[in-house]
């Protein structure tokens, strides 16, 4: 093996090993609670829903849009989970779908704005995600609703395999999907052009449009489920419940597209960096430090990943 | 020049190569005070060489200059040209069409203005005694993008005029280079130009004015210097001088045929005919292409030609036309890139970065992106096949790459070129159109992508190459139309196809000039 195939290598794992080596630093010094199956499971469980978030925002990003709406989103479409199940006593198989197409719907209303009117994806979402808040807080009295159906739970977090609640094989299975439909679909390589060479591929016959339009509608059906399985995760909606997870979505698909396939958002990328993340504000907590380390760790992990990722490639410019 | 006067610049011996290959030969140029000063020249004579070592941005390898009589040291450092009387006015304007009138003119006038606090009413106040001064009517306030093309070029202008007067404390009023301020204006505005270039030399400003148009030359200057493959033909007094004389300055007498097209065979199957065309320049173009043939476009700066293969690919809209290949019939309006692909045509863009290739992208994703959906399933993508087809593609078109995995911005300009060829001509289209195709890419390359060409016409398909390079037209095209104004003004066909030919037709007087 060459030596540059040894550096593209080290730098596709180089997240992966320092995941591993944050987990024997950590086990080392707290083998009894953190070096523990239960504290794992619960890691996988309870982050599925910021991995199915940032996995919602590869989709956009790839097609070189931003859409800052996803984790309000996810605020929205859980707290309207929760009003139907809660109070309204509408049944799961009329809940779920109802969900997904206000989703579905967001992104539609993200990807009119921006193409037709030509308004930059950033500025958009960005008050369509504000508006959404509004909404949510509106509907919601600015209270937590609770009192969700219990067979929600039961498919989100009660029923586990291997230990590991089953919202995880959710995100897993949302990352075999998208990691599939990016690698292996003319779709795929559709989104690619459309985010890296936008005029290439509108001269061989994209419809960049409508590529875009679609990638907003995957975003926005990817913040409903996370805003499914967020209700479910907590039988309970809260109104700010996506705005913490917004910037740690970022930051995980930023620090994704430095591993795996590096240069490029990705699906597995994105799984791994979340994992890392929290794998290392879990640690730093079972350590005893206070609620600031998540910041700190999340936004630090992310410049510095990203100027070491950027090292091992040479200092090349990157247009993400 | 009359003697005993200290000219405004004087240029001797001025010759800067780049690889071995000399753009510029001891090139001698004299510009007196209050005169203008015609510059002209192909493609490639050395014109913008000279031109970019006046301005500091290359380093000649020998030579003098000399500003009102006193010696300036080459290369001028970036930015320090103004501080010796000099500023240039380029064919873009440098002007940032979002911000105002006012913003533009004091960009970058770093000398007088205040870092620290910017007097926005004195500044207009200012503004508007300059353009009195000018006789240009401007409204501080107004957004650059709101003026006409002429009112931005006479902002830029005045601008650069600005400028050069700090100058006018060592005594001289300074000199403007005017590097094709024309080529997108009407015909009125060009004369506005000119009247208040020629208010401009009655202070005492000298003018370098850079043209294709040998008519505006004849027109505006006092003298003009012809320039080919780098050296100074000759300097004109042109109220003493014919039209003809310096059209032949410009092109010179070749003596041999650099022709590597064979004649054109009759073939059976319906010709191309493209009727009514017309687009942002171009306006009412018909034209025929046969099976087999090359057609070249050309023209001046400005005159359209390079419209018309995105016109016909569906990449830039079409105000009307209609295309007839193949026994279909296609509205151009409604052409898309999409449908034009399926019609079988390919649009080899100039922009080889933007338009051509992803170049974060690799290979095959490149390559094989035509593919997708059409002659491959959409479903499954099998990454060994399309590592194989672009591998063969690779082959054919002799791209020297490591790998099909490789991102396409590693590869030289001659192989990103060769590789988007490949990309289109895979599809086997019966329309090939070529804008610049072999712009910034050596001559050994070059060589490969003219025998593609050929090929390609041998097996049948249309070629329509836009391009500036008359040598190229003489080695490849069949038959060659030359624009002018958005129509076609001549055409040429078979031996008659050859670059003193086609630059005679090019700098011949137009019909609009002479009806001035």
């Amino acid at each position: 093996m060459r030596l540059s195939d040894l550096a593209y290598q080290a730098e596709r794992f180089g997240l992966v090993i320092v995941w591993i080596a944050v987990i024997a630093v950590f086990g080392a010094l707290r083998p009894d609670t953190f070096l523990t199956w239960s504290n794992f499971s619960t890691i996988f469980g309870s982050e599925a829903v910021l991995v199915i978030v940032t996995l919602g925002l590869v989709i956009p990003l790839t097609a070189g849009d931003f859409d800052l709406s996803i984790a309000q989103t996810l605020t929205f479409t859980s707290m309207l989970t929760a009003i139907m199940s809660a109070k309204m006593g509408v049944a799961l198989d009329v809940v779920i779908p109802v969900t997904l197409a206000a989703g579905a719907l967001i992104g539609v209303i993200n990807g009119t704005i921006t193409l037709y009117f030509r308004v930059h994806s950033l500025i958009v979402t960005l008050g369509v995600g504000t508006f959404l808040h509004g909404v949510t807080l509106w509907i919601s009295d600015s209270q937590t609703i609770g009192g969700v159906s219990p067979a929600l739970m039961q498919y989100v977090i009660i029923q586990r395999f291997f230990g590991i609640p089953i919202s995880f094989y959710y995100a897993i299975g949302l990352a075999a999907l998208i990691w599939y439909g990016l690698a292996y679909t003319a779709f795929g390589q559709q989104l690619l052009f459309t985010g890296r060479g936008r005029e290439v591929g509108r001269l061989t016959g994209v419809a960049v449009g409508r590529v875009r339009l679609i990638s907003f509608v995957a975003s926005g059906m990817m913040g409903a489920i996370a805003g499914l399985l967020y209700t479910g995760t907590t039988g309970s909606a809260n109104p700010s419940s996506g705005t913490m997870l917004l910037l740690p979505a970022f930051a995980a698909a930023f620090l994704g597209a430095t591993c795996i396939k590096p240069g490029r958002f990705n699906a597995w990328g994105s799984v791994v960096a979340v994992y890392f993340l929290v794998t290392g504000i879990n640690g730093l907590s079972v350590l005893g430090f206070r609620t600031f380390v998540q910041d700190l760790f999340y936004g630090g992990a992310l410049i510095v990943a990203v100027m070491v990722s950027q090292l091992i490639s040479g200092r090349k410019e990157r247009n993400l | 020049m009359i003697d005993g006067t200290i000219p405004r610049l004087a240029i001797k011996g001025l010759s800067k190569s780049f690889g071995g290959v000399r753009a510029l030969s001891r090139a001698d140029l004299t510009v007196d005070a209050a005169e203008i000063h015609g510059l002209l020249g192909k493609n490639g004579s050395g014109k913008s060489t000279l031109i970019k070592i006046l301005s500091g941005f290359h380093a000649p390898d020998e030579g003098t200059l000399e500003i009102d009589g006193r010696p300036v040291s080459l290369p001028i450092p970036l930015g320090q040209s103004e501080a010796h009387g000099l500023a240039f006015v380029h064919q873009n304007l440098g002007l940032l069409a979002d911000a105002t009138v006012l913003e533009n003119l004091i960009a970058g006038d770093h000398g007088r203005l205040n870092p620290w606090h910017i007097n926005w009413r004195a500044e207009a106040a200012r503004a508007r005694v300059l353009f009195d001064e000018h006789h240009l009517r401007l409204d501080p306030g107004m957004a650059v993008s709101d003026l006409s093309p002429v009112k931005r070029a006479q902002l830029a202008i005045v601008r650069a005029a600005d400028r050069v007067r700090a100058h006018q404390a060592h005594g001289g009023a300074g000199l403007l280079v005017l590097d094709e301020p024309t080529p997108f204006l009407p015909m009125e505005d060009v004369h506005e130009l000119f009247a208040m270039m020629r208010r401009l030399t009655a202070r005492g400003i000298g003018i370098i004015f850079v043209s294709h148009d040998i008519d505006e030359v004849m027109e505006v200057t006092d003298r003009a210097t012809v320039l080919r493959d780098g050296h100074v033909i000759g300097s004109f007094v042109t109220a003493q001088t014919a039209r003809a004389q310096i059209v032949e300055a410009i092109v010179g007498r070749s003596l041999t045929s650099d022709r590597i097209v064979q004649d054109l065979m009759l073939r059976s199957g319906p010709a191309t005919h493209v009727q009514n065309l017309s687009g942002h320049t171009v306006r009412d173009i018909t034209l025929s292409i046969a099976p087999g043939e090359i057609l070249g476009l050309t023209g001046l700066i400005g005159s359209g030609y390079d419209e018309v293969p995105y016109l016909l690919s569906g990449a830039a809209p079409a105000r009307s036309g209609h295309l007839d290949l193949s026994g279909d019939r296609h509205d151009l309006p409604r052409m898309t890139p999409t449908a034009a692909i399926d019609a079988g045509i390919a649009l080899i863009p100039a922009d080889r970065q933007k338009a051509g290739l992803a170049l974060d992208l690799s290979l095959t994703e490149n390559v094989t992106l035509p593919l997708l959906g059409r002659q491959m399933s959409g479903a499954l993508l099998n990454h060994r096949r399309l590592a194989d087809k672009t591998a063969a593609v690779m082959a054919r078109f002799a791209v020297k790459a490591e790998a099909p995995g490789q991102a396409a911005s590693e590869l030289s300009g001659g192989n990103q070129q060769k590789l988007v060829l490949g990309k289109w001509l895979q599809l086997g289209p019966r329309l090939v159109l070529l804008d610049e195709p072999t712009q910034g890419i050596d001559v050994g390359a070059r060589r490969e992508i003219y025998d593609r060409i050929i090929e390609l016409c041998a097996a049948g398909a249309s070629v329509i190459c836009a391009t500036s390079e008359f040598e190229q037209l003489e080695m490849i095209a069949h038959r060659v139309l030359v624009f002018d104004r958005g129509r076609i003004k001549a055409e040429l066909s078979g031996s008659n196809v050859t670059k003193s030919a086609i630059a005679e037709a090019c700098y011949q007087e137009s019909r609009s000039h002479a009806s001035v």
